[in-house]
């Protein structure tokens, strides 16, 4: 038996080498010969895709709905979520995945590999007739070049991450994709093809004389191999029948894939002690490798099996996709695993974020009449009423994402976009319904159409889930509920106080409410509120985050780029508290500096881990770059030309007073400037 | 005194404070992109443990005070202008209490600058200590071994031989022991050479070696010193001389008066008042990931005739008598399931380890004391417009 077993390590450790070269390369020991498949007639029945949908699965490291798993693996190759066939049709990502899964040739010819850089692909001399510069691309289309994809991809990951070109990242970035395409489609080519049993009289009496057998029906019958290997070790004679026996062992193992993405069978033990799911690959090794084989699995394998077989007849095919599924839940379920999987598919099915979007730009559109009838009370309740539906849609978001990852509001770099526009946009409205003066409305639509639309691209930028397994130091409920969210507060209340500074200078600038003395000063008012309540949390937060620190590494600061943004903050922030104390500076002055505030904070939230240093860079910001810099010189643009404006406007008004004035008497000495506000 | 009256209210202006709030600002800007270029151990010592440094803009050279002298005027500043001299009343409570949090998270910076001691403790599973290592500084030690078997050790920190650096002599003795020991230079990161017949060494060969400088590794742990050192007997005028070099696993043995003793140059070394026994060390992945999810090692501490099992995870340090053990790191990171570990573990003695936790309290009782006062009043006066 020893050395079947070592004949699978064997067998199972070269088909891991990259998939996809071997998908192409007919002489690698990983390729599956088969003639080309069935397409799909039909669409994909309801009930069917509601069932996939639901189906949990282990990716990341977490069980997940299925929805989730085929969700992002289409952003990360095609950077969306939807996709048009050559023939015209949209298939959402779960439609794509069952694709790629059973009717493997037709989802071959979908364009989803993204590409931004059309260079990239001449790079490996892939085709590039009738493409734009930045388009997508089939794996059929692919497929000829493998080779050279994955040569010069090879060749460009010894290069530096940071020191690769555009077209480099591209090359590496689609061998990647392409990958994990390949790896992916495999998960169901075991029940693709029959093996065929070959000709031995051991075999053909383990398998009651068919020549052909399913690869579930082969681990059935793992003990009866065994069996056969031990009479072939005794009787020398019967030597000639190692090699059938090796040589369907040997197909068995080319039908499975190993890697990493997409594991399917929950173990039937519970979880603390085998964490990990299975894949057919591991279902094969635990039957060989004598840790045993559950029935559950057996049959699970037999359901995708008959699913497979079942391709053209829909309803066939949903009923045994149905079984599998509740096999799949019921173990899950055994092991504490299942839960929170259907919550999260609420989550995402029900697109509250999407909806808390729309509201805002509703509510943004609503504020522009606004502005042009100030009177309207409809118009002002309209837009009260979109921005409150908003700012409840993105609380019920995170307050769903809490629930379901069982973790405080922010964990990600991702969660903060979230947060920091959720706390902002209801601090602004707290603010609207004290003072009531449309200013702070206008700031929270501004700031929620604003905020959601930079989740949404950061999402689509970092491609990966949302919701993921952290890393063992951020692993801590009560940091990331004390420290991670006080400093998140800090952010979204500077980011506010940025954002009612800028209306400040805007107003200023236009002239708009000129007649209105009392505009101007309230909207200070609120920006000092805004900047008050940020210091707290910003003090308090990086206070914390040191303390934190000091419970980890063993040092409260370590002048680490993200303690330093933090630190340079809460720095700012008690300056312009200072200076506006000290009368330094008034109302103006203070728009000026809480603006510079704003891209201040901007640097320690996103600036820092561009830097490429620290302990801090957990997050994926390459892409961030240029949104970044936009808002730098855009924010420092804008106070370039207020200061001008503001320092003409001063001129002026000191030539007319120096006019106005009688000669003889001396210009009476200015006020030292006592406490503005 | 009218000078001295000036000068206090210059160091307790709120002018003065602006200005070296933003002063800090610029400089952990400029340590913060810095980093880039320089590793953190080297921007820490020019930017925030000095007193003054300059910083090159291009070919510009611009002076500008550390980071420490910044925060020791600041200090004062806070004692005198925000404690002291602020005006005191209903309004101001909140300020006061915010302002002493900050003087006293000052303190615990001090503190810990001049009072802490840092290292590292790395141990194979099964071993056992009662010293760690420290990640920066050097030692000269000049061992004996004892006939009761012990060992008797005579050091020598860095702050010693230090200035040995430029070829400086430093003569090194105690009044243990039957010799001097000179330190003719000392190299803060070298390697030893052999002297090959196609070259000139750049410093004395000895016994065929020199050390040759190298420039400062970004990460100062990388760093590992030489020092060329001379051991002189005044009784009979014997010179030997030596190369120590950081990374040699036996001292340089010599007979000095019928007694041997071993010279080596070390990383500092302090004693634990407990002895630790590392266990286990457990290193646990996420499910079909790579990624990490929890480091814990278990270990045995042994103090006096008691022992007690402890352990230590990310998060979860051990603390006793006025030490921190935190986990920190393992290895070997090539081996394979079932080999043998080694877990590393940070030391820290910090008297003012828990300081920040009051001074965070503080600080939020006296801000949210201030600004909720300030938003009550606002709110009041809003209403009262609405109304």
């Amino acid at each position: 038996m020893k050395r079947l077993i070592s004949v699978l390590c064997v067998l199972l450790a070269l088909c891991w080498a990259p998939a996809a070269a071997a998908q192409h390369d007919h002489n690698a020991p990983g390729h599956v010969p088969h003639e080309a498949g069935p397409m799909r007639a039909a669409p994909w029945p309801k009930d069917l895709i509601e069932l996939a949908e639901g189906l949990p699965v282990q990716d990341g490291g977490r069980v997940k709905p299925f929805h989730t798993f085929a969700g992002f693996s289409m952003l990360r190759l095609s950077g969306k979520r939807s996709l048009t066939t050559p023939a015209g049709d949209r298939l959402t990502p779960t439609e794509w995945m069952l694709d790629l899964l059973f009717f493997p040739d037709q989802a071959h010819t979908y364009e989803v590999f993204r590409v931004d850089d059309i260079a990239a692909v001449r790079e490996f001399g892939g085709p590039t007739d009738g493409k734009q510069k930045r388009d997508r691309w089939s794996f059929n289309e692919l497929a000829p070049h493998m080779t050279q994809l994955f040569e010069r991809a090879q060749s460009y990951l010894a290069i530096d991450e940071k020191q690769r070109d555009t077209v480099q990242t591209q090359v590496v970035m689609l061998a990647h994709n392409v990958d994990e395409y390949v790896r992916v489609s495999r998960k169901t080519s075991f029940a693709q093809v029959k093996l065929p049993v070959g000709a031995s009289a051991g075999l053909s009496q383990v398998f009651g004389g068919r020549e052909q057998i399913h690869f579930s029906e082969l681990i059935a019958k793992v003990d009866d191999l065994r069996k056969l290997q031990e009479e072939i070790d005794r009787d020398p004679a019967r030597s000639g029948e190692q090699e059938p026996l090796n040589s369907l062992l040997q197909r068995a193992v080319d039908l499975v894939e190993s890697s990493e993405a997409l594991a399917m069978f929950p173990p039937i033990t519970d979880a603390t002690a085998k964490p990990a799911w299975l894949t057919p690959s591991d279902v094969l090794m635990g039957a060989f490798s004598g840790e045993g084989r559950a029935e559950e699995h057996l049959s699970m394998l037999g359901d995708l099996e008959r699913a497979m077989e079942a391709r053209g007849d829909m309803p066939a095919m949903t009923l045994a996709l149905a079984s599998f599924s509740g096999r799949a839940k019921q173990l899950a379920d055994r092991r504490g695993e299942y839960e929170k999987v259907p919550l999260e598919l609420v989550y995402y099915k029900s697109k509250l974020l999407d909806y808390s979007h729309y509201a805002f730009v509703l509510g943004f559109l609503l504020v522009a009449f606004l502005w042009l009838k100030p009177s309207s009370k409809l118009l002002y309740r309209a837009t009260a009423l979109s921005a409150v539906t908003a700012v409840a849609c993105i609380t019920a978001t995170i307050v769903l994402r809490c629930v379901i990852r069982e973790r405080p509001p922010v964990s990600t770099l991702y969660e903060t976009l979230l947060f920091v526009t959720a706390v902002g946009t209801l601090s602004g409205l707290i603010m609207e319904w004290i003072n009531k003066k449309k200013l702070a409305l206008s700031a929270v639509v501004v700031l929620g159409t604003l905020g959601i639309f930079l989740a949404n691209r950061y999402e689509a930028l970092d491609k990966r889930d949302t919701m993921p397994e952290l890393v063992a130091v951020l692993d801590t409920n009560f940091w990331l509920a004390t420290h991670v969210t006080a400093i998140t507060i800090g952010y979204s209340a500077g980011m506010l106080a940025a954002l009612l500074a800028n209306v400040y200078l805007i107003s200023k600038l236009f002239g708009i409410k000129k007649d209105d003395p009392t505009h101007l000063k309230s909207l200070s008012r609120m920006t000092y509120g805004a900047l008050a309540f940020g210091l707290i949390f910003s003090v308090v937060g990086t206070i914390l985050g040191g303390i934190w620190a000091n419970e980890s590494w063993g040092r409260f600061w370590g002048w680490d780029p993200k303690e330093n943004g933090a630190l340079l903050i809460c720095l700012s922030q008690i300056a312009i508290l200072h200076l506006r104390m000290g009368g330094y500076l008034r109302d103006f002055g203070i728009a000026m500096a809480t603006a510079f505030g704003g891209t201040v904070i901007a640097f320690s939230w996103f600036g820092v881990n561009l830097l490429g240093v620290g302990l801090h860079s957990y997050g994926f910001t390459s892409g961030i770059h240029t949104a970044l810099w936009s808002y730098y010189i855009g924010q420092w643009g804008l106070m370039a030309i207020c200061g001008v404006r503001h320092m003409i406007e001063n001129a002026r008004k000191e030539a007319l007073e120096a006019q106005a004035r009688p000669k003889e008497q001396f210009a009476p000495a200015r006020a030292a400037g006592g406490r503005a506000g | 005194m009218k000078f001295i009256d000036a000068f206090v209210k210059g160091l307790s202006s709120i002018w003065l404070s602006i200005t070296l709030v933003s002063l800090l600002a610029l400089l952990t800007w400029l340590g913060t992109l810095e980093q880039v270029h320089t590793g953190l151990f080297e921007v820490q010592k020019k930017y925030f443990e000095s007193l003054f440094l300059v910083h090159q803009v291009g070919p510009l050279p611009i002076p500008l005070p550390g980071a420490t002298l910044v925060m020791a005027v600041l200090f004062v500043n806070l004692i005198l202008g925000g404690i002291l001299r602020m005006r005191k009343g209903a309004s101001t409570y909140g300020i006061l209490i915010t302002h002493l949090g900050i003087a006293f998270l000052l303190v615990a910076g001090f503190v810990k600058a001049y009072f802490s001691v840092d290292g590292h403790l790395t141990l194979f599973e099964g071993e056992r200590a009662n010293t760690f290592e420290s990640y920066h500084h050097w030692e000269i030690v000049v061992l004996e071994k004892l006939p009761d078997g012990k060992l008797r050790e005579a050091v020598a920190p860095e702050g010693r031989f230090l200035k040995s650096e430029d070829g400086t002599r430093v003569v090194l003795d105690s009044a243990e022991l039957p010799f001097q020991l000179e330190v003719t230079r000392f190299l803060p990161n070298c390697r030893v050479m052999p002297k090959g017949p196609m070259f000139e060494a750049p410093l004395p060969v000895i016994d065929g070696f020199f050390l040759r400088g190298e420039p400062k590794a970004k990460e100062n742990e990388q760093n590992i010193a030489g020092a060329y050192v001379a051991l002189l007997e005044p009784k009979t005028g014997v010179r030997r001389e030596a190369i120590l070099w950081g990374a040699t696993s036996s001292p340089w043995t010599v007979e000095a008066d019928g007694r041997t003793f071993g010279v080596e140059l070390r990383r500092s070394q302090y004693l634990l008042p407990f002895v630790l026994r590392m266990d286990d060390f457990k290193k646990e992945d996420h499910p079909r990931m790579t990624m990490a999810k929890s480091f814990s090692s278990d270990v045995t501490v042994y103090e006096g005739s008691t022992s007690r099992p402890v352990k230590i995870e990310m998060n979860e340090p051990l603390r006793s008598q006025g030490l921190v053990l935190y986990q920190s790191s393992w290895g070997p990171s090539n081996a394979r399931p079932g080999d043998r570990l080694f877990s590393t573990l940070a030391v820290v003695r910090n008297p003012a380890d828990q300081y920040p936790l009051y001074a965070c309290i503080v600080i939020a009782i006296g801000l949210l004391l201030h600004f909720g006062t300030k938003l009550r009043r606002y709110i009041r006066s809003e209403v009262r417009e609405a109304a």
